[in-house]
């Protein structure tokens, strides 16, 4: 075969080859890339949504469904928020999931006064928002009491 | 103890739920058989013929359940997969006689041997990537998966759940494709694996390693798609692509473009699949439109006279698929098509340079732009453009034309914007390098000119 038809051949091999090389060496191979990860977070760019996605994994045993969720941060930060709020969405089907913040910007508490249920990513709230259901590494899962807690107050 | 065998049992059934709702996808070639068992497709080779009728079979399904939708009729597994059947059984009767000669079988050489070997072990690393939790799209969890669990526990496409104002952000107009298909295996498996909805990543790389070798130009065809399928793999992993509606929408366009540019290209049967594989991409994602629309514009400019009959088969599909998802949208009253970044001719053109600079600056930090990077440096070495090459050359012209254009909409910082999205939506251009260098090495032909079209029934 002459030379430059066999280049022409072999450089998309080779091609092929340095980007599975690179592929295979971006893999987290340190951080154990056998093991089974926690949540599908766990080792991604958006690993800061992990605990997250973890806690409302977990809260689904103890929240039932048709129940009223709100989902929020401790300390309140409305853009983590923004995030819990579309992952309670998702991660608990059945139930009717309440903003404590949109794009951002924190919802008044009439958005989601009437939540029954709340799951506290982070520290356990000073004020308890009423019954403890859940506690986890990454927060926890609340019943409320009726007549609202100190979390009804606007987030900063 | 008790609360460990519980977890135990827990993981044990996830296990099987994800298990039964990738083997779901798995089945989809079922609902396209009827169409690939036709003796017109019978010159692809029966791994490329399986998943093509896995795509098209995906295509048709997702067709049946958005029909489903506008009849007010409520998803049923059996119902709407049968329909799939009968679509694709109707579609047969439209090739009429049209028969092809099976492909010679050529021995492997060494050549062959190591680009499967490549293929496998970018697919392989994929896998890794996705079930290690290293490329998990947050996108899947926002919207694609969301909507998708929510679809299927109410058996249709649930316009109260999109109409509740907090939801909006679940980009509403974006079409069914994805949500029905996942939808589709969640109704199957009982309900939606977030962790296995990650292992369509793989699963669909794996399905491209599997049939594109068919469909590109012989020589070398594996070695080429080797190449697309390591691009693929590692802008996936850096770029966070698993789980959302990026691999299927790169595994329709990439086997749509495979059978333009093939030598088949002229026949009746291949432009119809590419059709139907080109809605699939439509209907998949919003950049699936100026895919579609520049690659068929492109063949059609290549194809002999008379163009009407190519360009039915090709764009009928398209039209009909998301005529149908428009359709829905506007009798809802939920949209009246795509929702860009402002009016159409509202430009910032002060600001190209600097959008520039932000997609260069996205592309080098997935995977320091080798996903581009290489296909760009290999491309020389298939020899100066020509023939079916300008397809996918065209098409990439096009689509990175498209990309810039609507980065210049938007009246706010758009680095954000670019950064998030730019490796994504550019994984097209990478694979398209890699169809027009492996076209072009195939030689001198020019394929959608040099056979008769035979029309359809």
């Amino acid at each position: 075969m002459p030379l430059r038809q066999s280049v022409r051949l072999a450089a998309p091999l080779f091609g092929a080859a340095v980007l599975v090389a690179f592929a295979a060496a971006s893999l987290p191979w340190k951080s154990g890339v056998f093991a089974r990860p926690r949540t599908p977070f766990d080792r991604s760019a958006a690993s800061s949504v992990a605990p997250g996605f973890a806690l409302l994994r977990a809260a689904a045993d103890v929240i039932p469904a048709g129940a009223v969720v709100v989902a929020r941060t401790e300390p309140r930060d409305p853009v983590h928020e923004t995030y819990l709020h579309r992952f309670a969405l998702a991660l608990l089907p059945g139930r009717e999931v309440l903003p404590a913040a949109y794009y951002g910007q924190a919802t008044p508490p009439e958005v989601w006064g009437r939540a029954e249920y709340v799951v506290v990513v982070g520290a356990r709230p000073a004020d308890p928002p009423g019954t403890l259901l859940k506690e986890t590494g990454e927060g926890s899962v609340w019943r409320r009491r009726p007549g609202g807690d100190e979390s009804q107050r606007q987030a900063p | 103890m008790a609360a460990s065998a519980r977890r135990r049992r827990v993981a044990a059934a996830g296990a099987l739920t994800g298990a039964l709702w990738l083997a779901t996808m798995c089945l989809l070639p079922l609902c396209g058989f009827p169409l690939l068992s036709h003796p017109a497709f019978r010159s692809l080779t029966i791994p490329s013929r399986v998943v093509l009728s896995g795509a098209a079979g995906a295509v048709l399904l997702s067709a049946a359940m958005t029909g489903s939708v506008l009849l007010d009729l409520h998803w049923n597994e059996s119902l709407v997969a049968g329909a799939a059947v009968l679509l694709a059984c109707g579609l047969r009767l439209l090739l009429g006689k049209e028969r092809a000669q099976p492909p010679s079988a050529e021995p492997a050489d060494r050549l062959t041997v190591a680009a499967h070997a490549l293929s496998a072990a970018a697919v392989a690393i994929a896998y890794l990537g996705a079930r290690s939790g290293s490329a998990t799209s947050p996108d899947l969890v926002f919207f694609w998966g969301a909507k998708a669990q929510q679809f299927a526990a109410a058996r249709t496409i649930d316009v109260t759940f999109l109409e509740n104002a907090f939801h909006r952000y679940m980009h509403l107009y974006y079409p069914p494709f994805v949500t029905n298909v996942y939808a589709f295996a969640t109704m199957a498996a009982g309900r939606f694996p977030w962790t296995a909805a990650v292992l369509t990543f793989p699963l669909l790389l794996a399905a491209l390693a599997i049939g594109l070798p068919g469909l590109l130009p012989r020589r070398a065809a594996a070695a080429w798609s080797a190449l697309a399928v390591a691009a693929i793999a590692y802008a996936g992993i850096a770029a966070d692509v698993a789980g959302n509606g990026e691999m299927p929408l790169l595994l329709l366009e990439t086997l749509a473009v495979a059978l333009l540019v093939s030598p088949d290209a002229s026949r009746a049967s291949t432009q119809l699949l590419a059709g139907i594989l080109l809605a699939g991409a439509v209907t998949a994602k919003v950049e699936g439109l100026p895919f579609a629309l520049a690659a068929c514009a492109v063949f059609l400019v290549r194809a002999r006279r008379p163009r009407a009959p190519a360009a039915a088969r090709l764009l009928l599909p398209l039209v009909v698929c998301l005529g149908a998802w428009f359709f829905f949208g506007a009798t809802r009253r939920l949209f009246y098509g795509y929702a860009g970044e402002g009016r159409m001719l509202d430009l910032y053109p002060a600001r190209l340079a600097t959008v520039l600079r932000l997609v260069g600056a996205a592309l080098a930090s997935t995977g320091y732009a080798l996903p581009w990077l290489v296909p760009l440096a290999v491309l020389p070495f298939a020899g100066r453009p020509r023939g079916a090459a300008w397809i996918p050359l065209g098409t990439a012209a096009a689509l990175t034309g498209f990309f810039v254009f609507t980065y210049l909409h938007r009246a706010e910082d758009p680095t954000l914007w670019i950064t998030w999205s730019a490796p994504r939506i550019f994984m097209s251009v990478a694979m398209l390098l890699v169809i027009a260098a492996a076209s072009n090495a195939s030689g001198p032909s020019t394929p959608t000119r040099s056979r008769a079209a035979p029309s359809p029934r």
